[in-house]
């Protein structure tokens, strides 16, 4: 059998497939899409079959690449994932597959839509698959800025309401609020990289190996000074993006401007990179500026999980309550790495996976209401699960898994984190956690009941919507089969991430 | 005699430029530059088969890496510079085209003999050679007002700035009774006050020279008032044979006795930097936007200096490079668009994607490569003069300058922003004339491939600079 380079052809698919919409799809929308679906497809495959193929025995970084970049530098292009990025590789891959069909109906400039859709994907598969950090650099860049365009000029204005000492800087230069979001999106992460640059910069200088390698990296043992800032920096450029308050407030912004496709890979995917590069990078590197900080960490996940709850409840507009959720799950995330235990951990993980995917499912869900029925307002909709029962049940289900209800993929995360934080350092922290799946509950509960179960709208509006059709189905099952098989079957999913976790909780110590 | 061909050369395509000036027909302006140009690439061509090595008049006059680097640079600016100035269509200036191309070339001529010059008295000769010719550029167009006026500024700010250079040198050559910019170690090795006063000094005039804030404040009005293709060429060229005159200066000649003048550089380097960037920000006039911009790029420039260290100074110089293509090219899509639109402001650019989407392109990856984004020239540039600064602990500044960075792609984005988000202002795409075309097609190849596959420009830049140390 030939070896595949599984890695670099999951990364780069999507490239090739913008680059062929570039260039050779030239005003025909149906091709477009076609390009996209069968490049995003074949990077889903490919995922699934490295899922498949990996070796749950054998712990460490497998499918294992390797291209000299610029030598005299130490510059490599290194690929390979370990039980947690393979993860995060699968998770991509099912957001965007379903991304590129919930987007389906995308009439204007589609050709570029669709390029700078893939072109940021490509970026998010190199964050997670690169062990050079250099490279991981130069993907994370790749995926923070396509979204500026795809936000600004595919993105939705009118119900966001900018306030604030930013708004106000930019009603000078005169921008509007689609545009506004995207800048401060945009704004936002490339501050935050400019602290992760640093900090990368530092760590290379101090080791003396000339070389960006994370394998390398991980044997050296950096002064507890050094690590310390660092770890900050790390905290600070990654936390951004992963949504740590209080620099989350670029995320309900951004995501409530932005167009679904974007909006479901932004919260599912995106958010991910900044919790990911936070456990690799910060907690993977750096073992005594972990121990250090951990409790700022942990302590500002709490915050995270309580104000973004306390948040989506006052929250009018519909994807604003799904981007405020989202900055409270990512507070799960966050306290399950705090936790430094194996369960918290691996809690931590399959939270990003299972955030991921349900948080995927409500903006391709919220896209379908919004498309047909023009509306995001809560309290003018109502009784729709009579007139699309498929949407009404998908909304539903994802709502039960975000809440928490056993047999989802969003209990086993949860319980997972509760157990971690209570074995932890500090277990006061359960207790934030709880309130906030306490508080999920019921705004999303009232949610659900309002604009689906309730009694009907008397708004004519709203008479006579249609159901999900065609292509737009095939996002919501996938996104649900996935969502209800790893809460059934949680440990394909817990097995791997196991063989990441504990090399790495071995590292700071925690572990014999 | 091959250590000075490409002066004599120079001379030659001078002449030639002259004597077709007068028999030629006045109202051909094309002719004399495009003579011009096929001169330039011949030496262009004739400076990659030249190797370093010699030296004249006891050390006064060098053909080192260093020296040949900067003249290719030289050279390869002003080939742009007069690509995109060949289509400049005022009738004012089609009488006078060979005066233009003339006083170019004569600047030029200044630079070449600047590289070399490892002598007091030539380096300020050679220094005014290549200063006086643009004082008289900016003022080209005499029947406009503003650039009169900003001829005028840039004239008397940057006299000023030749007589602190002056007076500074003075003091070095009291101290050391030598003109010869070796002689400079030795006598701080002597531990005179006045030498030192007399380097801080220079440093200061020389800071005039590339725009180091404070002493930038002729930038704005002279971009602004005047010709694009110009500015282009005045942006790069000029400020990178101010950096060649400090690596000769400070570094070949002070060398590692770094006490003196790092806290000065890094300090340099920190104000311009946010100077730069914070007055950038409420510019509408495009031009000015990117006058403030290069003034931040000087200050980035000038991080890689504060390092004092080979790689500090390759970086720099791979810096410079990113900034010829990066900002040469966006000046050379200002010319473009003012022709089309005669306007300068930056609602001129309001849907150009949907116009023109190759310009548009062109222009954002300009935009990307001068805001320091991965896969284009800039990215690496920004990156190495981080590298270098943090390799000597210098984190806070890098720290600065990394945040910094944000501020610039704000400003970028605006404008990125115009051309992508906004709807046009009017319909049809805009002419570009072929050879402005041709000039931005060589920057965008060159900001792709640098940033693309930026290793042998890296090694080229770490050789020439590990000859200086």
């Amino acid at each position: 059998m030939i070896a595949l380079p599984n890695l670099s052809l999951i990364t780069w698919m999507p490239f090739i497939g913008a680059i062929l919409i570039m260039f050779g799809a030239r005003h025909n929308p149906f091709l477009v899409r076609l390009i996209a679906v069968v490049t995003t497809g074949i990077s889903l495959v490919l995922s699934l079959r490295i899922f498949w193929l990996y070796d749950r025995e054998a712990a460490g970084y497998q499918f294992y690449e390797e291209l000299s970049l610029v030598p005299p530098l130490g510059i490599t292009y290194q690929l390979g994932v370990d039980g947690m990025s393979l993860l995060m590789v699968l998770l991509t891959s099912i957001i965007i597959f379903a991304g590129v069909w919930a987007s389906w109906t995308m009439k204007e400039r589609s050709q570029e839509f669709y390029a700078l859709l893939l072109i940021l994907v490509s970026g998010v598969y190199g964050v997670f698959v690169s062990l050079d950090l250099f490279v991981l650099f130069l993907f994370y860049e790749i995926a923070v800025l396509p979204m500026y365009l795809l936000i600004g000029i595919w993105g939705s204005s009118g119900e966001v309401r900018p306030q604030g000492i930013f708004a106000w800087a930019f009603r000078r230069t005169g921008v509007g609020t689609k545009e506004y979001a995207a800048m401060k999106l945009t704004l936002y992460l490339l501050f935050g990289s400019a602290f992760i640059l640093v900090g990368i910069l530092a760590l290379y200088v101090s080791a003396d190996s000339s070389s960006f390698s994370l394998l390398e990296l991980e044997q050296v043992r950096f002064s507890p000074q050094l690590q310390s800032w660092v770890f900050l920096a790390f905290y600070v450029g990654f936390g951004i993006l992963a949504g740590i308050w209080p620099l989350h407030t670029w995320s309900p912004d951004g995501h409530a401007s932005a167009p679904t496709a974007v909006s479901m890979l932004h919260a599912g995917v995106l958010m991910k990179l900044g919790a990911y590069g936070v456990v690799r990078l910060g907690m993977g590197l750096l073992p005594d500026g972990t121990h250090q900080w951990m409790w700022l960490v942990g302590t500002i996940a709490c915050v995270n999980i309580v104000y973004g709850a306390l948040s989506a409840m006052a929250q009018v507009d519909l994807k604003y309550v799904i981007a405020y959720s989202s900055v409270s799950h990512m507070g799960v995330v966050m306290l399950g790495a705090a936790t430094l235990t194996e369960s918290g951990l691996n809690g931590s993980v399959f939270q990003m996976f299972a955030h991921g995917i349900m948080t995927g499912l409500f903006f391709a869900l919220v896209g379908l209401v919004y498309e047909k029925a023009h509306s995001r307002e809560i309290f003018r909709m109502g009784g729709f699960g009579s007139m699309m029962p498929g949407i009404a049940t998908a909304f539903t289900i994802g709502g039960l898994s975000s809440l928490g209800l056993p047999a989802t993929a969003g209990f086993v995360a949860e319980f997972l984190t509760f157990l971690g934080a209570w074995q932890s350092r500090f277990p006061w922290w359960l207790f934030p956690g709880v309130i906030g799946a306490f508080l999920t509950s019921i705004y999303v509960l009232r949610v659900t009941k309002q604009i689906f179960w309730g009694p009907p709208s008397t708004d004519p509006h709203f008479h006579g919507l249609p159901d999900a059709r065609g292509p737009e189905w095939a996002a919501l099952i996938i996104l649900v089969f996935v969502l209800i098989l790893f809460g059934v079957a949680p440990g394909i999913a817990i097995n791997p991430v196991d063989t990441a976790t504990v090399p790495l909780l071995t590292r700071l110590g925690v572990l014999p | 005699m091959r250590a000075f061909s490409l002066e004599a050369g120079l001379l030659v395509l001078m002449l030639i430029v002259f004597v077709g000036g007068i028999f030629g027909r006045r109202d051909d302006s094309r002719r004399v530059g495009v003579v011009s140009v096929l001169g330039l690439v011949a030496l262009f061509y004739w400076s990659l088969r030249l190797g370093p090595g010699a030296s004249y008049w006891g050390g006064a006059y060098v053909v080192d890496d260093l020296a040949l680097f900067a003249k290719r640079l030289f050279l390869g600016a002003t080939v742009i510079g007069i690509l995109g100035s060949l289509t400049l269509r005022a009738p004012a200036f089609a009488r006078r085209a060979t005066e233009y191309y003339l006083i170019m070339l004569s600047s030029l001529l200044g630079m070449l003999v600047l590289a070399s010059a490892r002598d007091l008295i030539l380096l300020f000769v050679a220094f005014e050679l290549m200063s006086i010719p643009l004082y008289a550029l900016t003022g080209f167009q005499k029947r406009d007002g503003a650039a009169v006026e900003a001829a005028l500024k840039f004239f008397l700010v940057g006299t000023v700035s030749s007589a602190l250079i002056a007076y500074g040198l003075s003091f070095v050559y009291g101290v050391t009774r030598t003109t010869l910019i070796s002689g400079i170690g030795p006598g701080l090795a002597g531990g005179s006050p006045l030498l030192i006063l007399g380097l801080v000094i220079t440093l200061a005039g020389l800071g005039f020279k590339i725009a180091a804030f404070p002493f930038h404040m002729w930038v704005p009005d002279t971009y602004e008032a005047a010709n694009a293709p110009f500015v282009a060429w005045l942006s790069v060229a000029p400020k990178a044979a101010g950096f060649v005159v400090i690596f000769r200066l400070y570094l070949e000649g002070v060398g590692d006795n770094v006490v003196l003048w790092v806290p000065m550089a890094t300090g340099l380097a920190a104000v311009t930097i946010v100077a730069g960037n914070l007055m950038a920000i409420p510019q509408q006039n495009i031009k000015r936007l990117l006058a403030y911009s290069g003034i931040a790029h000087i200050g980035y420039m000038l991080t890689g200096l504060a390092a004092v260290s080979a790689s500090g100074v390759a970086m720099m110089l791979f810096y410079l490079v990113a900034y010829l293509f990066g900002n040469m090219g966006a000046f050379l899509v200002v010319e473009a668009v003012s022709q089309a639109e005669g306007s300068d402001n930056i609602t001129a650019y309001r849907g150009l994607a949907q116009r023109s989407p190759v310009l548009a392109l062109a222009m954002l990856l300009f935009l990307l490569s001068l805001g320091g984004i991965p896969f284009v020239a800039g990215f690496w540039a920004k990156l190495y003069v981080f590298w270098a600064a943090a390799e000597k602990g210098l984190y806070l500044l890098v720290l600065l300058g990394a945040v910094l960075t944000v501020v610039a792609l704000f400003y970028y984005l605006l404008v990125a922003k115009r051309m992508y988000i906004d709807a046009p202002a009017r319909p049809g795409p805009i002419a570009v004339p072929p050879l402005l075309a041709l000039g931005i097609l060589i920057c965008g190849v060159g900001v792709v491939a640098m940033g693309v596959y930026p290793k042998p420009f890296v090694l080229t830049a770490l050789r020439v600079a590990a000859a200086i140390f």
